[in-house]
């Protein structure tokens, strides 16, 4: 039975392209995650979905699909270059800045797609992505990049940890803090325009910040939370997948692939958040300490860095 | 000129009565969605309206309604999940859930991409003289409410635990606030759409932000600016034919970057009219304090200071 | 270890002044965040008119009392008695002053706003300040030496500026009771004598101050009584009495040898 609606749907050959695309991405995006959830970077995130926007349109017009990636990766550096440029101005926070860029582009790219005939339905393939499409040639390039990002995260695990956690002290110690924020804000771009294609933007939104949060209120601990952002955002996109099939094929309820995918993981999100104290509790419970100290703990690492979600570090 | 072409047109006359409506309300609001840092707030809050306008049109109520209903619903949700984790990731989590749940209604439905792109991006050029009705009288109650609360939400927004602590009940007029912005947001969907709606919020009010030092230098030049960049944006469209909602975005950003290169990063331009204005006695200012000896009016204050 | 409760005196109801009811009342009170207790047992009374330090290492729940009293933290156990009401209850009557340093450094308001800011809950809603208020907030601006600064925007001013800014607009509440905390934080000397001599005045008429710090000194200098809390409470009385090398060695534990060091002990020993 199980085995009916979890492995069955994946017999097709679309269908396992579409599988291997979203096991890929959700690994990738769910380590990636991590980051993003401890800098507090979700806005980022969610502006480099967008700011992509025109890069695909114009990708698009110069070299139809290939020129997908890489205007949308030039785009993706624009932003993220306009975007640290503009926070080391101040006066206005950087939340103010991240919305009018993300907006603009996104701006320019409804301009740009508005001259063209198939207007509405290469915005709806933007947003919503054409997972059960992904060719060879895609689930190669998100290949790729999975690969050079997770060696560039390893390479630089210690910095950004502690460029995470203590930013005065990472100045302090001799980092350049800007190079380092320069090079996440990039890596976090790539993981962008890896999926944007594949997934539209607002699953890979959700594939950054999601599987992260959950493991997150799951555990108090780096790796732990890691390696089950990185679990739960693959489980969720193959569980996704296969409910959007199920409903699709046996039950005459088209679901778009794409949006099942996130309620899968925002479901695990929900299930986290009334399991998340129980395991504290126990845990707890076993290591023998009184209440309030774990509490303090958890408080402590919930707070790591305080201040705006777009920057900041310990005061 | 073309402007005066624009007029000719009961189409564009009307599309251009909404962008001024709209223009104000998103820049009196903006004011407060940028001092209190609400930006990703805002957008979480364009996006989670989306179930909402699937919902109606699926059940065949108002949309406004529908996606205000649903709005409303989400930042109780906000509210609640952000004391259990950090504030940005709860917010994301809820703007793609509530997002998707929005695809997921719509992709079961038929009729995929046609209601979903206008709602996305707007069609002011489309307005009917409904809607205009309705963003007139929304622009009025909001803006007449902004400047009945001007001086508490102020205060909140510089310093909230002293509210609290001064005997305000902090937690309704964020509340309160809240609303006026998701009233701003379902407002202007049919203009500009949900995404570029908080361009509409965000940039003037940022702009205004970079040239005055006051609440309400900002706020008067914020309203200025948004209705400054809708009009233009409805012009652009008609001459060039692109898309009226990216055209007032782009509008609203340009001018937001245009004024960042020019407003020096010190702030030197503010000081020096500032300093030139000097001893003159404004409204936010004051009254020099040797200008009146201890017995001038005022109640007599027991616990008053020696100085 | 030092029984919190032996204690000096002030842990008894009856005023020493007499006439005149206390101004706070701790009932071994606990305090939470959330779920999390922050500080536990606190008991003892701040009499009226009196100055009361608050000491004790960073996180020891300083902050938190101070908001407990304000009622922005639940009382969890226990009772926090303000001027005889709840402390919701007694808000009208009292002013704080919160770190200046937790305030936006970016936002468009003058100095002189920040002070009207004060009135508000006099003014009403709607309404705009009188001019009268406006007086009242410019005396306190003078009272703290900043009159000539009225016009420029709060986060020009130095950190011990802006702290004497927030306590002129604690000021024109005219508060039976004043909450500061930690106001001495990294603020210059010529602030610090500003701050301490506007203080004054308000006690001059009749207000109560309690004040967080860790500056033993100053609590020698102006305080009357002090209050010892690091996760609960260690001592609460005279300060002289209360200021022991055995209760400080317990409260700030390890940390004690660094105050040796600056011979606030050996002072004492």
């Amino acid at each position: 039975m199980l085995s009916r609606l979890l492995v069955d749907p994946f017999a097709l050959p679309f269908m396992q392209r579409a599988l291997v695309e979203v096991l890929l991405l959700g690994a990738l995006a769910g380590g990636v995650g991590v980051f993003v959830v401890l800098r507090r970077l979700a806005f980022l995130a969610d502006a480099l979905t967008h700011a992509v926007f025109p890069g695909v349109v114009i990708g698009y017009l110069v070299s139809r699909e290939s020129g997908i990636v890489p205007g949308a990766l030039v785009f993706a550096i624009l932003a993220t270059v306009l975007f640290t440029a503009f926070a080391a101005r101040a006066r206005v926070s950087q939340d103010a800045v991240l919305a009018i860029l993300l907006t603009s582009f996104f701006g320019l790219g409804v301009v740009l797609v508005s001259r063209q005939r198939s207007y509405t339905a290469d915005l709806t393939t933007f947003l919503f992505g054409r997972v059960l499409t992904v060719d060879s040639t895609q689930i190669a390039q998100t290949a790729v990049v999975a690969v050079a990002v997770s060696l560039a995260m390893y390479a630089l695990r210690k910095e950004l940890l502690l460029r995470t956690f203590d930013q005065q002290t990472a100045q302090a110690m001799g980092y350049r803090v800007v190079l380092l924020d320069l090079t996440l804000n990039l890596i976090i771009a790539l993981v962008v325009v890896a999926a944007v294609k594949a997934v539209g933007t607002i699953l890979s939104i959700a594939l950054l910040v999601v599987p992260a949060a959950t493991a997150r209120l799951l555990s108090d601990r780096l790796l732990v939370v890691t390696g089950l952002a990185v679990l739960l955002g693959m489980l969720g996109g193959w569980l996704g997948l296969a409910a959007s099939y199920e409903a699709s094929i046996n039950h005459g309820v088209r679901l778009a692939s794409g949006a099942t995918v996130v309620l899968a993981l925002v479901a695990f999100y929900l299930l986290a958040l009334g399991i998340g104290p129980l395991a504290r509790r126990c845990r707890r419970r076993r290591m023998k300490l009184p209440p309030e100290v774990a509490d303090v703990g958890e408080l402590s690492a919930g707070r790591l860095v305080p201040g705006t979600h777009t920057g900041g570090g310990v005061r | 000129m073309a402007v005066l072409t624009l007029l000719s047109d009961s189409y564009t006359r009307r599309a251009l009565g909404e962008a001024v409506f709209v223009g104000a309300l998103c820049g009196a609001v903006g004011v407060h969605v940028v001092l209190r840092r609400l930006s990703f707030f805002a957008m979480a809050m364009t996006h989670a309206t989306f179930p909402g306008v699937v919902l109606a049109a699926i059940l065949g109520v108002n949309l406004y309604l529908g996606s205000g209903i649903f709005g409303f619903l989400v930042v109780l949700a906000v509210a609640a999940l952000s004391a259990r984790g950090d504030n940005a990731s709860v917010t994301g989590v809820v703007l793609s859930g509530s997002f998707a749940l929005g695809v997921l209604l719509l992709s079961a439905q038929t009729g995929f991409t046609r209601d979903l792109t206008a709602y996305l991006v707007g069609s002011i050029l489309t307005v009917q003289t409904g809607d205009l009705v309705t963003s007139g009288i929304t622009a009025a109650v909001v803006l007449v409410v902004l400047a009945l609360l001007s001086k508490e939400l102020v205060f909140g927004a510089f310093d909230r635990d002293a509210t609290v602590a001064i005997g305000y009940p902090a937690g309704r007029l964020d509340v309160v606030l809240l609303l006026l912005i998701e009233v701003t947001i379902v407002t202007s969907v049919p203009a500009v759409g949900t995404i570029l709606s908080v361009a509409l919020i965000v940039a003037p009010a940022a702009t205004a932000r970079l040239w005055c030092d006051t609440v309400g230098g900002m706020t008067a030049l914020s309203i200025v600016i948004g209705v400054a960049s809708s009009v233009i944006g409805l012009v652009i469209s008609e001459q060039w034919s692109v898309a009226a909602g990216g055209a007032i975005v782009l509008t609203a950003s340009g001018i937001f970057a245009l004024s960042a290169l020019l407003v020096p990063a010190t702030g030197t331009l503010a000081r020096r009219r500032r300093a030139r204005a000097g001893t003159a006695e404004g409204p936010d200012r004051l009254p020099a304090p040797g200008a009146y000896p201890h017995g001038a009016p005022g109640p007599a204050t027991g616990t008053g200071v020696s100085s | 270890m030092v029984d919190p409760r032996a204690d000096v005196g002030a842990g008894s109801l009856v005023d020493a002044a007499g006439d005149r009811p206390p101004a706070v009342v701790f009932d071994r009170a606990s305090v939470a965040y959330g779920r999390v207790p922050v500080l536990e047992d606190v008991d003892g009374v701040v009499n009226a008119g009196h100055m009361v330090a608050l000491i004790g290492p960073n996180g020891g729940g300083k902050s938190t009392l101070i908001k407990a009293v304000l009622g922005l933290v639940p009382v969890v156990r226990g009772s926090v008695q303000v001027l005889g009401r709840t402390p919701t209850q007694a808000r009208q009557d009292v002013a704080y002053v919160p770190q200046a340093d937790t305030l936006d450094l970016d936002f468009p308001i003058s100095v002189g706003q920040v002070v009207l800011m004060g009135r508000y809950r006099q003014v009403g809603w709607v309404r705009r300040p009188r001019r009268s208020d406006r007086l009242i907030a410019a005396e306190a601006l003078a009272a703290v030496g900043l009159a000539h600064r009225s016009a420029d925007r709060f986060g020009t001013l130095s950190g011990g500026q802006r702290q004497r800014v927030l306590l002129a607009r604690a000021m024109t509440q005219q508060p039976r009771l004043l909450l500061l905390d930690e106001p001495f934080n990294g603020v210059d000397a010529v602030s610090r004598q500003a701050l301490l001599s506007a203080i004054e005045g308000l006690r001059a008429a009749g207000a109560t101050v309690v004040v967080s710090t860790h500056d033993l000194s100053l609590a020698h200098l102006a305080c009357d009584d002090v209050c010892l809390v690091n996760r609960h409470q260690f001592g609460f009385g005279p300060t002289a009495a209360t200021l022991t090398p055995d209760r400080l060695r317990a409260a700030y534990g390890s940390a004690a040898l660094e105050l040796r060091g600056e011979g606030v002990i050996v002072a004492h020993s």
